[in-house]
């Protein structure tokens, strides 16, 4: 599904995890100062579909997704250039930030989400949804 | 007979997982003061809003108006006669309902419900505040 081979990654793991996630969000700092929002949301995207069972990763993968979900401008443009196979993990990071309650994280998160069901369609929310398997 | 207990244990099993797995929660906000809680189970869904409430006035208009529209819920079939905690409304669409009426008209009807419910809750602002100003006028002439 993601670049890269899936990994199967049990809960002793979570420390190694939370490591690359640390290092995912130095790479995304440095890709933002770079003024290159898109590619930061793509590093920030891949691994996640990783089954990942430990609250900590995803709280701690969600701070680094969610930093650059903020730092895109740019919605349209954004989309012409990620690839449609992000477009479901991106849905359940987008109803994980709508549910936070913070407004503009919840303007922002809205603003993706209606960009993002006119590309994807109402299957993707609903695989969003549904998957009970990779959730975040 | 042990093979048919097991059979009948697994089978508990999965089912209780499955209801487990069918019951989920969908949070959404806009803001602090406005979100919407969507709970499925396997045979109904429970919609909760919490609508916008800016100020106290708007929060007394809010509360009087959908307790109205709450204690007449069987006129509209949908609607639940107690909104669930936190919330200042409730759905309840059951597989029933489901079957009765239109899938898409619905939710037609309940995203029309919610524009009404901003609508009216500003209407009754305004006239609250013009009628207040009013008998306001009216009984500082006599001054």
């Amino acid at each position: 599904m993601m670049a890269g081979a899936e990994k199967f990654v049990e809960a002793d793991n979570a420390e190694a995890i939370i490591t690359r996630i640390e290092h995912k969000s130095r790479k995304i700092e440095s890709l933002l100062k770079q003024n290159k929002p898109v590619e930061a949301l793509k590093t920030a995207l891949e691994g996640s579909s990783h089954m990942i069972r430990d609250e900590r990763c995803k709280s701690a993968n969600w701070i680094v997704v969610h930093r650059a979900l903020m730092a895109i401008k740019d919605v349209e443009g954004m989309f012409s250039s990620l690839d449609p196979e992000y477009y479901d993990i991106l849905m359940k990071y987008l109803y994980r930030g709508l549910s936070t309650g913070d407004r503009p994280t919840c303007d922002q998160c809205l603003r993706i989400h209606e960009k993002l069901t006119e590309r994807a369609g109402l299957g993707c929310i609903l695989r969003s949804l549904a998957d009970t398997v990779i959730t975040v | 007979m042990r093979k048919w207990l097991v059979g009948c244990f697994l089978c508990c099993w999965l089912w209780i997982f499955l209801i487990c797995s069918l019951a989920m929660q969908v949070l959404i906000c806009r803001n602090e003061a406005e979100k919407c809680l969507i709970e499925t189970s396997i045979n109904s869904l429970r919609i909760s809003l919490k609508v916008k409430q800016a100020d106290e006035l708007e929060n007394i208009l809010a509360k009087k108006f959908l307790r109205f529209l709450s204690m007449r819920a069987e006129a509209f079939q949908v609607l639940r006669r107690k909104p669930v905690q936190g919330y200042d409304i409730s759905f309840l669409i059951t597989n029933y309902h489901c079957e009765e009426l239109q899938k898409q008209k619905l939710i037609d009807f309940i995203v029309q419900f919610m524009e009404d419910i901003d609508k009216e809750i500003s209407e009754l602002k305004m006239s609250v505040s013009t009628r207040g100003r009013l008998v306001a006028t009216e009984f500082l002439k006599q001054f």
